[in-house]
């Protein structure tokens, strides 16, 4: 295969390229004298290259430009090269997508692969925009989309795709960033390659890229808990770092999950909003409201993530409680902002001074009656506060534990019933059935009471009725 | 998506203003929520379309008719919400200019098309809403067969609105 940069073609002129600075990326990637081009021909040049260094993106360049790979499509051995474009100005696709603050590796028309139909040509098209100022997801954080990206490494990585659609071996390749899809994962991997050893060859330690995480935006400085952004008056505090943690990784990971927190999310946003836009001309609200609202949600949750982990008994849960209050003073103030943060949920006369009517009747008419928003966050901020009070009264673990496990109990076989469970299979059904169980159906007890329900609800659907004629020795039922 | 008087035309869409700044356009478009709840509607640019024949520019809001293909990284949309029976106004910046892979030159040929705006005679803008804002969809099975960008998936409905480009824009 052959690299060529293209430096002039037809229905534009040489201005509209940066062939210079994709010859310095080259150059970058290759740290090595042996890198150059032939003179132009026909509005392009090829790059030639005789490593003398060692190195993993050493040894993929050599490869990209000094092999001819001739991969069979499906109608038989074709030669494809690969044509770099850089820099060009307004580069749209046919699908409209703009290739401002990005890069593509498009596979030969009739490859039949992934950007095929928006090539015109048999060559694979290495187009990305110099003047970039992509953001990523660094390695080692929950996420934090605050890496830049050299134009080097946006061309290494469109070379590794490049290097998979002329072998033919392009993996699989989804819609979702989050995670990253199998080709953009390898294509991560071996931008970290180049980084490492950009680093290393500057004595720095290497910055490198989440490869789980395709996700970027430009510029580095998204989906947030409304309400807590608000009151933690940042979109990145810890606060909503946490309730986003829980959203993405304890709620929305099967279907049961998932489709409990479409509805969730319907009711919540029917809301807050509005909400948010009342507490911005009140200010002082914001305070009792993380206090009152926001941080016991958090804390509760974190428990039952943990209690999801393993068996807990109520002095471990009690344990766990105690020790996320270690100052005294600021649980106090907690409670007394907790029975604040309760007076406008449960509120049923008119406004006062500390919570104007509006914010109220908003509260009363779309969060209070939604069963979504009850068991959510209603009643968990309740059960947080009972155990609160019963830790600042003096209570031991044991004591605080049997008081959370009291309250948690009834709440979980509460869990709202979907009209999903209604359009499971036998095996999906047990699937999600199973999920219950270990999230939140810890005792025979709730199970059995949450069981009732389903009954009740959709007694008369087949898998359903299966799922509750389980026995120990059948999916479905517990062990 | 039967409550709050949620139909599919609870926003609407109007262009406020068209001004050319450097070499772009800038396009200033107010939306109008009828509906008694917050909609969530993507006010960045995710697709800009021509079509010589029609003499029609196409800014969307909008990731459907999107492909997947290999990137640098995929941007998720920028997403804000207009308050119920409220309205919300924001801009967009149109390159002045919009290259293409050519399709009329010669089978193989690398060569391109160029369009500027004073060749349009109308704009349409189009704006992707939904009444919850965007989330990831994070089951186990969840991407591995859907085609479409998950903010196309999330899209329920797209606020439309079309002029004509001010004379004084044309060539």
């Amino acid at each position: 295969m052959t690299i060529f940069i293209l430096n002039d073609a037809a229905g534009i002129g040489s201005n509209d390229l940066d062939p210079l600075q994709a010859f310095v990326d080259l150059v970058i990637i290759a740290n090595d004298d042996g890198i150059g081009l032939d003179d132009p021909v026909a509005g392009m040049q090829r790059v030639t290259y005789a490593p003398t260094l060692a190195g993993v993106p050493q040894t993929r360049l050599d490869a990209l430009v000094n092999t001819v790979f001739t991969p069979d499509y499906g109608s038989g051995p074709q030669t494809v090269d690969v044509i770099v474009i850089a820099g060009l100005s307004g580069f749209t696709l046919d699908d409209g997508t703009s290739f401002a603050n990005n890069g593509t590796a498009l596979a030969p028309a009739s490859s039949g692969l992934p950007g095929a139909p928006l090539n015109t040509t048999e060559s694979c098209l290495v187009i990305y925009d110099t003047q970039q100022n992509i953001c990523v997801a660094r390695a080692g954080t929950d996420g934090d989309i605050d890496l830049p990206i050299s134009n080097p490494v946006v061309l290494y990585h469109e070379f590794s795709h490049a290097f998979r659609i002329v072998n033919n071996n392009l993996l699989a390749l989804t819609s979702e960033c989050d995670p990253a899809s199998p080709e953009e994962n390898a294509a991560i991997v071996e931008e970290n390659d180049l980084r490492t050893q950009i680093a290393n060859r500057q004595s720095v330690t290497p910055e490198l890229r989440d490869p789980n995480i395709h996700c970027g935006q430009v510029g580095c400085d998204s989906g947030c808990c409304i309400i807590a952004t608000l009151a933690s008056r940042s979109l990145s505090s810890r606060e909503v770092q946490g309730l986003r943690a829980v959203r993405d990784h304890f709620v929305r990971s099967t279907e049961i999950g998932h489709d409990f927190f479409e509805r969730f999310f319907r009711d919540y946003y029917s809301f807050s909003p509005q909400v948010c836009t009342l507490l911005a001309g009140e200010r002082r609200l914001a305070e009792p409201l993380l206090e009152g609202f926001v941080q016991p949600l958090l804390i509760f949750w974190d428990l039952m993530i943990e209690r999801s982990r393993g068996e807990m008994t109520p002095l471990d849960l009690g344990r766990a409680f105690v020790a996320r209050h270690a100052d005294r003073i600021g649980a106090e103030g907690r409670l007394a902002a907790l029975h604040l943060v309760s007076r406008y949920w449960q509120a049923e006369g008119p406004g006062d001074d500390e919570a104007p009517a509006e914010l109220l009747g908003l509260l009363r008419e779309r969060a209070w009656p939604r069963e979504h928003i009850q068991w959510a966050l209603i009643v968990p901020v309740r059960i947080y506060a009972r155990a609160l009070a019963v830790y600042l009264a003096g209570g031991d673990a044991e004591t605080i534990g049997r008081e959370l496990a009291g309250g948690l109990e009834p709440w979980a076989a509460e869990f709202p019933i979907s009209d999903l469970w209604a359009r499971l299979s036998g095996e999906q059904a047990a699937r999600e059935l199973d999920m219950c169980r270990r999230v939140l159906l810890r005792s025979e007890d709730v199970e059995q009471r949450f069981l009732r329900r389903l009954a009740e609800r959709y007694g008369d659907i087949t898998a359903i009725r299966a799922l509750l004629r389980g026995t120990p020795s059948q999916p479905g039922a517990r062990p | 998506m039967s409550d709050e008087n949620v139909r599919p035309d609870s926003i609407e869409a109007s262009i406020r203003s068209i001004e050319r700044k450097e070499d772009d356009l800038v396009v200033v478009v107010r939306l109008s929520n009828t509906a008694s709840r917050a909609l969530h509607y993507i006010c960045d640019v995710r697709a800009t379309r021509y079509d010589p024949e029609t003499k029609t520019l196409t800014v969307a809001m909008s990731d459907e008719g999107r492909q997947v293909i290999p990137g640098a990284m995929s941007k998720l949309p920028e997403i804000r919400y207009v308050d119920p029976n409220g309205e919300a106004e924001f801009r967009v910046r149109v390159p002045e200019k919009m290259v293409k892979l050519s399709r009329s030159a010669p089978p193989g040929e690398l060569a391109f098309e160029t369009h500027r705006l004073s060749e349009a005679e109308s704009l349409v803008v189009e704006v992707g809403w939904s009444d919850v804002p965007y989330y990831k969809d994070t089951r186990e099975r969840a991407a591995t067969k859907e085609a479409r960008l998950p903010a196309a998936r999330w899209e329920q409905h797209k606020a439309r609105t079309r002029t004509r480009m001010p004379p004084g824009e044309k060539g």
